[in-house]
């Protein structure tokens, strides 16, 4: 396992793609939480969950850490280096979870590093556009219970991202076609449950799909009111996660390379 | 001795190489893929059966109610005009009686309004005094029925003078519009069913603004001044919820002069459209097109009415509109945002169409086959947007009226929301739109999968640009999600949106809501932009590097 294990590792950092695809999860996740605590004022949304809105750029970012598990599984099966990888693990058991562990290992590394640099980006911008002790807002902290959750929350949510990304791509084998999926599932459902006009609906998808309920680790505030808990969603998303990499296993060990 | 050998040739003619063959090979490439032929299926499917899905379960109970013959659309009244469509018409009316031939003359010294002083803090300073669509003036009306036909003169709160007539029609007239005019002279004359409005500055100088027709206007009318504030509008957060306060506004009239009404006949008063222009007793209320929204505070509201001056002079004070009714909600809009599914399916094939010829190296024999590079880009990109676009069509040509049924079915129906057909301009615009999104998305795909040669990239990079500016426009403040939705190409999704918005109505245009803050085929313009931006520079990509 761990000769399986360095095997990918070395797959991994030997191309430029994945280095730079985590500087690209770092950058956009930065970039949008800056944008989002950048443009809001108080008091006109001083009642904002400060921490959540500090943490917007995780909705972007994960198209890089999508990306990444992808490319990790595509990149092979496009250049035929699959065979190689099966002929030297033949145990296709071993050579998915060294997969998966390596792109566990780096996007827990580049997201903590994005999560930390979104929350600093928020303490450093929200004070000057009204965010202070004056309107009863405090200033970020990771000394704070729940804005600790929602920090370390986030990075897991990347982490079970790539995860579910990679059994997307296990399962699907086509680079353009597993990111169709991944973003269709990521993206395009939240949408349409944003926008429905069906309000039991509305809330089925918030609680049942993979980021509306993984998001919900970042919620601070009127926790009450969200569709789902924040570790029960973050549960969701990790259901979803092995429901695909289990799928994915099943076509690696039924279907020839 | 040397013996000349004649090289072979073959008996077959030489093949043209022009852009038809050209075409022809890239469309055979295109059908001879199995999986691409799948794709082009999945397309035209879930072009037609997502937004059906979502239309079936788009039940509400904010949708249309009536209650004694007085109806609202999402917790606000409206009224059925002329043309059978959903209008407000809820304003105060001094007015006469008036004969198929007379006129009405006025002058407007002063036009004010006062707010909403029961606003949460933070949109309390965001209130204008005077809201800018607030009216002053004159006008003939069939009767005092809510919803009858109309023609006006009017002094609005800051867009100059303007002939306003049936609710949806606006004529500018003279005058610096963003600027409050005030001591204007204003003359309606009727001759039968036909209207004439004229502006004056002095009362002896009469400038036409325009004559408009009324049809079956009776033979006696009601003429007379009337004020309307209509509700003060504003975005919270992301735009999901609306804030809206009633508002009201004060003119004085002076040297007002019927013409062709009876003798010795008294100007009377009218609450046109009731009280409950809003909620009664509501001055700010939420709104947000959603069964639950947050609760709304009631303080009291009255004080419309009229006085008189000396002089025969009048003040009169109201609030409400005289306008068309637009809804927040756009149901076909939002159920058509189902068609983003099969645009990242289309996303996927353009690039894929380029990328897999890179992998399997047969770049290299269409490059040869065909050396001039920017036709092999045109004839692919031509390949790939007729099929997308010939698919979409399909799909959406199904769409429109099964997702209609449905959601008549389901309450979102006229007179509110005009009912979409295949053959009605709008519903023509939506079709063909969606045709053209996914025509416009597939060259993208391709040109972005030129450039970057790897379909992963490619199809990362467009769908970042078309899909995530949504769900980012969703969640951040209404300003930034419409400059976002104003650059990149999700702007084109605009063409999908079936709610009509009119400059002289005040609404807040939230994505939530699925409105786009450039309108049609202007949103369409940005799509095509990025389309051939990206095609330049596929095209200046493949002439440089190898292949």
């Amino acid at each position: 396992m761990s000769r399986a294990i360095h095997a990918e590792w070395t797959k991994l950092r030997t191309i430029p793609a994945p280095g730079w695809l985590l500087l690209a999860v770092v950058a956009m996740t930065v970039g949008a939480s800056a944008l989002a605590t950048g443009v809001v004022k108080c008091p006109a949304s001083c009642g904002d969950d400060t921490t959540k809105l500090s943490l917007t750029g995780v909705m972007l970012g994960q198209a890089a850490v999508a990306a990444l598990a992808v490319l990790a599984v595509t990149a092979e099966y496009s250049t035929g280096m699959i065979l190689i990888s099966l002929a030297a693990t033949p145990r296709r058991t071993v050579l998915l979870s060294a997969k998966a562990v390596v792109v566990t290992g780096v996007v827990l590394a580049a997201g903590a590093v994005a999560v930390l640099g979104s929350l600093l980006a928020g303490r450093m911008l929200l004070p000057g556009n009204g965010f202070t002790t004056a309107h009863d807002v405090l200033a970020l902290s990771l000394f704070h219970g729940p804005t600790l959750r929602a920090a370390g929350g986030s990075v897991l949510y990347l982490a079970l991202i790539g995860l579910f990304s990679l059994g997307v791509a296990t399962a699907v084998r086509d680079p353009a076609a597993a990111i169709a999926v991944v973003l269709g599932i990521l993206y395009v459902i939240p949408i349409i449950g944003d926008v429905a006009l069906n309000a039991t609906w509305q809330h089925r998808i918030e609680r049942w799909t993979p980021m509306d309920a993984g998001l919900a680790i970042q919620g601070t505030k009127n926790l009450a009111q969200q569709a789902i808990g924040p570790w029960s969603g973050l549960g969701v998303l990790g259901l979803w996660a092995l429901a695909v990499l289990l799928a994915g296993w099943l076509v690696l060990r039924l279907r020839d390379a | 001795m040397s013996q000349l050998i004649t090289p072979y040739r073959s008996a077959q003619p030489t093949g043209r190489d022009g852009f038809i063959q050209l075409l022809r090979g890239e469309w055979t490439k295109f059908r001879t893929v199995r999986g691409w032929v799948i794709a082009v299926l999945a397309v035209a499917l879930l072009t037609a059966a997502v937004p059906v899905l979502l239309a079936k379960s788009a039940t509400t109970n904010d949708a249309i109610t009536c209650v004694r013959g007085q109806c609202q659309a999402e917790s606000q009244n409206f009224a059925t005009g002329p043309a059978g469509t959903a209008v407000v018409d809820s304003f105060y009316f001094v007015h006469q009686p008036i004969t198929a031939a007379g006129s009405i003359t006025a002058r407007v010294s002063s036009l004010h309004g006062s707010g909403s002083r029961s606003l949460p803090p933070a949109y309390y300073a965001l209130q204008p005094a005077t809201q800018p669509w607030a009216k002053a003036g004159i006008m003939i009306k069939a009767s005092t029925r809510s919803g009858s036909a109309y023609a006006a003169m009017v002094i609005t709160g800051s867009h100059g003078v303007r002939m306003q007539y049936d609710y949806t029609h606006d004529i500018a007239g003279n005058g610096a519009a963003g600027t409050s005019l005030a001591a204007q002279w204003l003359r309606l004359t009727r001759s039968g069913d036909t209207v004439t409005g004229y502006q004056s500055m002095n009362g002896t100088e009469w400038t036409k603004i325009g004559t408009v027709t009324l049809p079956g206007l009776p033979a006696t009318a009601q003429a007379g001044m009337f004020v309307a504030s209509p509700q003060f509008v504003a975005a919270q957060g992301s735009g999901d919820n609306q804030l809206r306060a009633v508002t009201q506004a004060t003119a004085s009239f002076m040297h007002v002069r019927l013409r062709g009404g009876s003798v010795n006949q008294a100007w009377r008063g009218t609450q046109v459209g009731g009280e409950a222009a809003v909620p009664r007793d509501v001055r700010y209320h939420t709104s947000c097109g959603k069964p639950h929204c947050p609760g709304a505070v009631p303080p009291p509201q009255g004080g419309h009415g009229v006085t008189t001056g000396p002089g025969g002079s009048f003040t009169v004070t109201g609030s409400g509109d005289v306008a068309p009714f637009v809804p927040i909600t756009d149901p076909v809009g939002v159920t058509l945002l189902g068609t983003l599914f099969a645009l990242l399916v289309v996303v996927a094939l353009g690039a894929v169409f380029v990328t897999a010829e890179y992998r399997r190296g047969l770049i290299r024999t269409t490059v040869a086959a065909s050396p001039r590079r920017g036709r092999i880009l045109l004839a692919k990109s031509l390949v790939v947007a007729a099929v997308t676009f010939v698919a979409a069509l399909i799909g959406s040509a199904v769409a429109l009226p099964v997702a209609e049924h449905y959601l008549r079915a389901n309450g979102w129906r006229p007179p509110v929301w005009a009912q979409l057909t295949l053959t009605s301009a709008a519903g023509l615009r939506v079709v063909l739109g969606t045709a053209a999104i996914a025509a416009g998305a597939a060259v993208l795909g391709l040109a972005a999968g030129a450039i970057f040669r790897r379909s992963a990239a490619a199809v990362l990079a467009v769908a970042g640009l078309l899909v995530v500016p949504i769900i980012l426009s969703l969640v951040l403040p209404l300003t930034t999600a419409s400059w976002l939705l104003r650059i990149t190409p999700a702007a084109a999704l605009s063409l999908q949106t079936a709610v009509q918005r009119y400059p002289q109505v005040s609404s807040v245009c939230a994505p939530y809501h699925d409105c786009f803050p450039l309108s049609g085929w202007a949103g369409y313009a940005v799509l095509a932009g990025w389309a051939v931006a990206a095609l330049a520079g596929a095209l200046y990509l493949l002439r440089r590097r190898d292949v």
